[in-house]
């Protein structure tokens, strides 16, 4: 199954030129990647997991005008896969708890990210949200749940109380979640 | 249906994607919006009966540069915002260069005039309804937009909805040209901005909900 980038764009490009076997094996070929990139974010509820890649292969298919043959295929893969998973949580409102958002902050960093090209684009959606908020959250967030410090270092680099890192972790991710659930209403 | 069912049905039908597709849709989408919008001028307001007149003057390129421009850039924004991980967007920021330009020609305007008449070279016959019917003109286009992005995958929903409205606001105060006979850089500067600003930002109100995929 092939599985890299250069492989992946080349059946992509041939789908284009309407290519109908390319193109099947393209969706085949997406099936275990985006199972493993919702299996991870979704801890397991396999029918959400299979929803989603079934969503997702759908959007690849249909709305394969919005790829820019010059640029990654993976890069546009993963942000179609990753907008369907927000939009999977705003449908389902009640889901998007601290817990939730917490996990999508860890996956966004560049230890865990698939590749490059994702970490990167991931990261520069966690840097809008964050943008949202106070300098003083964005900053104990990213620290804590980015960039994987303990809360005590968050402190010592930014000069505050230990405290005062977690109750702004914690107001941060109250306001992003609220953010999530509220603009889309 | 399972998700080899799925992929079978899907890769039944794979018509070929020219290059280029989502500029022609979004072109397609623009310019079927304003033939609308130009319909709506012809037909409700009336095209300036000293158009090839006028089309000879400083003051009607003038306000087609500056409208023709920030078109053109929204267009372009819209393409960007268009694509899953539009990437960065800083040269957006060029759409300031029409506003500064009319800017500085308003205030090169202003220096020629007496004071006196400042009032009525701001305010011209019609502020009170052009940025209304700027707005107006703007439907159609937007309308036009929305179909465009149905095959299309935006995926920061605000942004792109605002670069639709000030796209489709864009065209719009171009095709509202055809009707309105105004000449002053100052007039264009604040009416037909505010026109274009209030379609941008109902875009960006709408965009979330109307844009979701």
């Amino acid at each position: 199954m092939p599985d890299g980038e250069a492989e992946l764009k080349c059946l992509m490009l041939a789908g284009l030129d309407g290519d109908a076997t390319a193109q099947a094996a393209l969706l085949r070929a997406l099936v275990p990647l985006l199972r493993s990139f919702y299996g991870h974010r979704m801890r397991g509820a396999r029918e959400d997991v299979e929803d989603l890649v079934q969503e997702t292969l759908i959007a690849v298919h249909t709305r394969r005008e919005s790829f820019d043959r010059s640029r990654p295929f993976t890069a546009w893969l993963y942000a179609v896969a990753r907008y369907r998973m927000v939009d999977f949580f705003r449908r389902r409102r009640d889901l998007v708890s601290l817990e939730t958002m917490e996990m999508a902050l860890a996956e966004s960093g560049f230890l865990t990210a698939e590749s490059f090209e994702e970490a990167s684009s991931a990261r520069m959606d966690v840097d809008a949200l964050l943008g949202t908020l106070s300098s003083k959250q964005a900053r104990a967030i990213r620290d804590t749940h980015v960039e994987g410090k303990t809360a005590a270092e968050a402190a010592a680099g930014a000069g505050l109380s230990e405290s005062d890192v977690k109750i702004s972790v914690h107001r941060g991710l109250k306001a992003l979640a609220a953010r999530i659930k509220g603009s889309r209403k | 249906m399972n998700t080899e069912q799925l992929i079978a049905a899907l890769s039944a039908e794979v018509p070929r994607v020219p290059r280029h597709a989502l500029a022609k849709r979004i072109a397609i989408g623009v310019v079927a919006g304003s033939l609308a919008a130009m319909v709506l001028v012809a037909m409700v307001l009336g095209i300036r009966p000293d158009l090839d007149i006028a089309m000879r003057s400083f003051a009607f390129w003038m306000k087609w540069t500056y409208s023709l421009s920030l078109a053109a850039g929204a267009a372009y924004a819209v393409s960007r915002l268009a694509r899953p991980a539009p990437g960065n967007l800083r040269i957006l920021w060029l759409l300031a260069v029409p506003v500064l330009v009319l800017l500085g020609i308003g205030i090169g305007e202003l220096a020629r005039t007496p004071p006196g008449e400042w009032r009525a070279l701001w305010l011209g016959h019609s502020w009170g309804i052009c940025p209304f019917i700027v707005l107006a003109l703007a439907v159609p286009i937007f309308a036009g937009l929305l179909w465009s992005f149905r095959r299309l995958a935006p995926t920061r929903l605000r942004a792109a909805g605002a670069a639709a409205g000030l796209a489709a606001g864009a065209w719009a105060a171009t095709i509202y040209c055809l009707h309105c006979g105004e000449a002053s850089a100052i007039f264009v500067l604040t009416w037909y901005s505010l026109g274009i600003l209030l379609a941008t930002a109902i875009g960006a109100l709408l965009g979330p909900r109307v844009l979701r995929w």
